[in-house]
């Protein structure tokens, strides 16, 4: 199979004849092609280029993504500083838009045709368009983007302190996400478009299960139910870091027919298809530490033992890194995914 | 003077304000102290200390989380606010230095900051240099500050190839200094790679880890 069908399929609810390779790399794919790691997020020309050469290079199934962890801030009235120096990885926040209570009084939804980089991310899916490979928008999870539009730490102490707002955090992060995504749906049609929503600050390192039921649950079920009624058909939740204890309510999120799911390493593939292999499609989850710091037999292993688990997901399985590969990893190690891929991932 | 067991009492009560995550409770336990006369030595260590050495257990065993430790930090710091300007300056002795901070090119720092309280929660002095720090401050504040121990964090894989290049600036200044490093992509074994002497998985750990380091680094010296 070609590999844009392979993944295609796979959201048919058909057959594939090999796990997709589906990767999420953006600076490793820069340095690939001899761009600035920057333009992987201020410049969408350069940012898809880089992306699918590299992924014509490496095998690669899926196709270009164009977003960053700490969305939101930017959009609401926030600072965002994009990556330059030699340890830098992705765009970081300058200020915040909201630093105290008082700040809430001036919380404004954001302009979804002119703010921060919603410009950016759709000249990005108009390549997307033009090229023919699936349209996404990239965005964080409605907590992830309360804790970008204000201090985290804060929204921490809130939580416990002043829920009601925490709950208006969220309401505005939301009503956001739904009328970014209502934007790219008129632009693009409804059931083209895969919302890919990245939820690292929900994280256990962070925040309880209990927290999560509380304050994240009832959000994310609301914008999912209201993205799916819209005509979208499914969504992508990459399901950051150590979020065992959150699981069994992320498996309560609609996420369409098929949904997909990634997850970080720290999630064993057997629990994620426990919770929603019935109903989503799994993807992950080789450590991104390995792959750059590692051995290419590590990586191998790794991808293999993925690969092993993945198969037995009833809705199809994408071979991934738990989150992004590292910018800097060896390019062996990073083809060590594609070698297992091929040597494993055939169906019968 | 007050009796042993009121003594007792007002320890618990510091204790349990700051487990409780109650600001109130701390400042009013640690006024009482005060206007009865108990050491406020004692009452930072027996009191507030042990309290958040508990929030630290709690912690590790998930049962707090990340708001739960930074509401517990605030009832300690309001309590020590109190107390602190009352310790005698025979008691003032320091468990040891340490020089805290986020590497250059990453600004994820509340790994850092819990680990700051669990220090300063155990009695050592902290010299917080923040977040995205340029690798050789780390060095030149440990030799500003004739520091013990030099502890560093990175959230991102890409930050944490600092890690090593910054163990070596504080190492080529003083091979005796000791090197703890933490943050979510780094294990023991990489912390070992780096040339780091400690590591701690998370903040509930970090005080005991340096203790452990810091009596290696009293041998060596």
């Amino acid at each position: 199979m070609a590999s844009l069908d392979r993944v295609n399929a796979l959201l048919a609810g058909q057959k594939v004849d090999r796990v997709p390779l589906y990767h999420f790399v953006l600076g490793f794919c820069a340095k690939n092609v001899g761009y600035p790691i920057a333009s992987m997020y201020n410049d969408p020309e350069k940012s898809y280029m880089a992306q699918l050469w590299t992924f014509e290079q490496y095998g690669i199934d899926g196709g270009p993504d164009f977003g960053y962890a700490s969305y939101g801030g930017w959009e609401f009235g926030g600072d965002i500083k994009f990556p330059s120096g030699e340890w830098e990885q992705a765009p970081s926040h300058g200020s915040f838009a909201v630093q105290s209570e008082e700040d809430m009084n001036k919380l404004r939804l954001p302009d979804v045709k002119k703010d921060g980089m919603l410009p950016l991310a759709m000249e990005f899916s108009k390549l997307q368009d033009k090229h023919g490979t699936p349209i996404s928008i990239v965005l964080g999870g409605n907590f992830t983007i309360a804790g970008n539009i204000c201090p985290v730490e804060k929204v921490c102490r809130w939580m416990i302190k002043k829920p009601e707002l925490v709950r208006q955090l969220l309401r505005s992060a939301t009503d956001h996400i739904l009328e970014v995504i209502g934007y790219w749906a008129e632009t693009f049609g409804a059931e083209r478009v895969i919302p890919n929503i990245w939820e690292p600050l929900a994280s256990n390192q962070i925040i309880s299960p209990k927290q999560f039921e509380e304050f994240v649950l009832p959000y994310l079920k609301e914008s999912s139910e209201k993205i799916l009624s819209m005509g979208v058909r499914h969504i992508y939740y990459h399901i950051c870091g150590e979020q065992n204890l959150n699981l069994p309510y992320w498996a309560q999120v609609p996420m369409g027919a098929p949904g997909i799911v990634s997850v970080g390493h720290e999630v064993d593939l057997a629990t994620v298809i426990k919770h929603f292999g019935d109903r989503c499609i799994i993807v992950g989850n080789v450590d991104p530490v390995v792959i750059q710091n590692g051995t290419p037999q590590e990586v191998y292993q790794l991808s293999k033992q993925a690969i092993e688990k993945g198969k037995q997901a009833p809705r199809g399985y994408m071979l991934m890194s738990g989150c992004e590969i590292p910018p800097m990893s060896p390019p062996y190690n990073v083809y060590m995914m594609t070698k297992a891929v091929n040597d494993f991932g055939w169906y019968d | 003077m007050a009796s042993k067991e009121r003594t007792e009492e007002l320890l618990k009560g510091l204790q349990e304000a700051v487990i409780a995550m109650d600001e109130d409770a701390a400042v009013e336990y640690s006024k009482a102290v005060l206007d009865e006369g108990i050491d406020a030595y004692n009452a930072v260590m027996n009191g507030l200390a042990k309290g958040m050495d508990k929030v630290g257990q709690l912690y590790e065993a998930q049962e707090y989380f990340v708001p739960e430790l930074l509401l517990c930090s605030d009832a300690l710091y309001a309590g020590l606010e109190i107390l602190k300007p009352h310790i005698k300056a025979e008691d003032e002795q320091t468990k040891g230095q340490v020089v805290i901070g986020v590497v250059e090119g990453d600004i994820h720092d509340i790994g850092k900051n819990l680990v700051k309280i669990m220090f300063e929660a155990a009695g050592w002095t902290v010299y917080d240099l923040g977040r995205d720090v340029k690798l050789d401050r780390f060095a030149e504040e440990q030799q500003r500050t004739n520091s013990d121990i030099v502890a560093m964090s990175a959230l991102m894989t890409t930050s944490m190839l600092a890690l090593p290049e910054a163990i070596k600036l504080v190492k080529a200044r003083d091979p005796k200094v000791a090197v703890m490093v933490g943050g979510a992509p780094v294990t023991r074994d990489i912390a070992k790679s780096y040339g780091a002497d400690g590591y701690a998985d998370n903040a509930g750990q970090v005080v005991k880890e340096a203790a452990r380091v810091l009596s290696e680094v009293r041998q060596r010296k």
